[in-house]
C-alpha cells in the first residue's frame, strides 16, 4: 500500500520525468519530493505552481459541472525545453493536493505522463 | 471576538517554534490556541481548537466513525502507533493517512501559531498518541502559515464575516451567481446560525479554506455581512482629536441611512454599501 514516498518514487518511473512532488495548494507546502526541480529549489517551485492552482480552484469558471464532486483534473503547462504537469489528488475527506510533475519535453510522452500521474494519484488512495 | 489569526508581518525574529526546533527537542509545546508535537526538532503533529483534528474530518467523510477512532486511541495510543493502527485494520490506506494527517497538521499550525514565550509552555519527552505519520521542519511550516495569511489579507475588507453567522443571500433576479463547489456546499450548510469555523467542523473541512471562502462569498455579495456596530457617526466639523481643528470651514453635513435601506437583496448596491462602510471605517 504505497504512501506518498512511494507515489513520488513510481513516479520517478515516468519517461522523461526530471522531478516530482505532492503539494498542499493553499500554502504551497511541500509533503514530499523526488528527483529534481527547476532551479534545484523545491520549495519554489511548490510555492508557483501553488499559486497557478489556487487561480484556477478559486474561479467558478472551471467548475461548469455544478456537481458536488469536485471538477478539476490537470492543469498543463508547455513551455521551451520542459513540461509542467499538475494533476489535483482527490480524496474522500477534505484536503487540497496535487502532483505536480517535471517533463523533460524531448524525452516525455505528455499524454503518457498525463495517463500515468492520473493513475499515481488514484493509487495514493485507494485501498 | 476575532479569531486566532497568525500576524500579518512576521515576527523579525524566529518564532519560539522555531527556537525550540533548532535545539532538536523531542516533546509537546502547548500555546493558548494550540500544540506542536515535536520530535528531534521536527514537527509530526499539530493541533488546535479552530481547526477541525484528523477524527473530525475522517468521521465527517464517513471513513473512520467515531467510536473505531476510540478503538484506536485504546488499542494502539499506549504504543503512540495510532495512526499505524487505522492503516493496518484496513479503514484507510498510508496515503489517506499521509494527506489526511499533513492537511490537518497545516490547518492546526494556521491557528496556533504563533507561539508567545509568555504564554507557551514545554512538557520534554511526551508523545503523540497517533505517531509519527510524517514530520514538517518548523521554518517550512512557518513559511506555508505566511503564505495562507497573505492570501486570507486580500479579502481583508471582509474579515467581519469570520465570526459571525453564516447567513445566504437569495439569489437577484439575475438568478445564482456561479460558485465553486465548495461554496455551494458551505452555502447549502448555511442556516443563518452557525458561524464559519462551525460549519468547518460540521463539514470536517480545513477551517482555513473555510474562511477564505467564506470571505470570497461575502465580497460577492452572496452571504450577507454582519451589520457594523457601534460605527460612530461623523460630526460636522469634528477632527480627530474631538476639537474642530483651527479655521476650520463647516463641512457638509451628511448621516448614515436608516437601516431599512442597507438590507437589499441587489448584490450591486450591497457592494456599493460594503464600499461605502469600508471607506468610512478609514475616514
Amino acid at each position: 500500500m504505497p504512501g506518498i514516498d512511494q507515489v513520488l518514487s513510481r513516479a520517478m518511473g515516468i519517461p522523461g520525468v526530471l522531478g516530482a512532488g505532492l503539494i498542499d495548494w493553499t500554502s504551497g507546502l511541500t509533503l514530499g519530493t523526488a528527483g529534481r526541480a527547476p532551479h534545484g529549489d523545491h520549495e519554489a517551485a511548490a510555492a508557483d505552481t501553488a499559486e497557478v492552482v489556487q487561480a484556477v480552484a478559486r474561479n467558478a469558471t472551471f467548475d461548469t459541472a455544478g456537481g458536488s464532486a469536485p471538477d478539476l483534473e490537470d492543469l498543463i503547462i508547455t513551455a521551451a525545453g520542459s513540461y509542467h504537469l499538475i494533476r489535483f489528488v482527490h480524496t474522500a475527506f477534505d484536503s487540497q493536493t496535487y502532483l505536480y510533475l517535471w517533463l523533460d519535453r524531448g524525452q516525455a510522452n505528455l499524454a503518457v505522463a498525463r495517463l500515468r500521474l492520473r493513475d499515481l494519484a488514484a493509487e495514493l488512495v485507494a485501498a | 471576538m476575532a479569531l486566532p489569526l497568525p500576524p500579518r508581518t512576521p515576527p523579525a525574529s524566529a518564532g519560539l517554534l522555531e527556537r525550540f526546533a533548532a535545539e532538536g527537542v523531542t516533546g509537546v509545546l502547548r500555546g493558548p490556541h494550540g500544540s506542536f508535537y515535536l520530535l528531534d526538532g521536527a514537527v509530526y503533529c499539530a493541533e488546535a481548537a479552530t481547526a477541525p483534528g484528523l477524527d473530525v474530518r475522517l468521521a465527517a467523510a464517513g471513513k473512520v466513525p467515531s467510536h473505531r477512532w476510540q478503538n484506536a486511541v485504546e488499542t494502539a495510543g499506549p504504543d503512540h502507533r495510532g495512526g499505524q493502527f487505522l492503516v493496518r485494520e484496513g479503514w484507510l490506506t498510508q496515503g489517506e493517512l499521509e494527506i489526511c494527517h499533513l492537511g490537518a497538521l497545516l490547518d492546526a499550525a494556521f491557528f496556533a501559531l504563533p507561539l508567545r514565550p509568555e504564554t507557551t509552555s514545554f512538557t520534554p519527552g511526551t508523545a503523540h498518541w497517533l505517531g509519527v505519520v510524517r514530520r514538517i521542519s518548523a521554518a517550512a511550516l512557518q513559511r506555508a502559515t505566511a503564505r495562507r495569511r497573505a492570501l486570507l489579507d486580500r479579502l481583508r475588507p471582509w474579515e467581519a464575516a469570520d465570526t459571525s453567522p453564516v447567513v445566504p443571500v437569495p439569489p437577484g433576479r439575475s438568478g445564482p451567481s456561479p460558485t465553486t463547489g465548495r461554496q455551494r456546499r458551505l452555502l447549502a450548510r448555511a442556516d443563518g446560525r452557525h458561524t464559519p469555523t462551525e460549519l468547518a467542523r460540521a463539514l470536517g473541512q480545513s477551517a482555513f479554506v473555510t474562511l477564505l471562502d467564506i470571505r470570497r462569498l461575502a465580497a460577492a455579495g452572496l452571504i450577507r455581512m454582519p451589520p457594523a456596530t457601534a460605527l460612530p457617526r461623523r460630526r460636522p466639523g469634528a477632527c480627530l482629536d474631538g476639537r474642530p481643528a483651527p479655521g476650520s470651514r463647516p463641512t457638509p453635513t451628511w448621516q448614515l441611512p436608516v437601516p431599512d435601506i442597507l438590507s437589499t437583496a441587489d448584490p450591486d448596491i450591497a457592494l456599493l454599501i460594503r464600499l461605502r462602510t469600508a471607506l468610512e471605517e478609514n475616514l
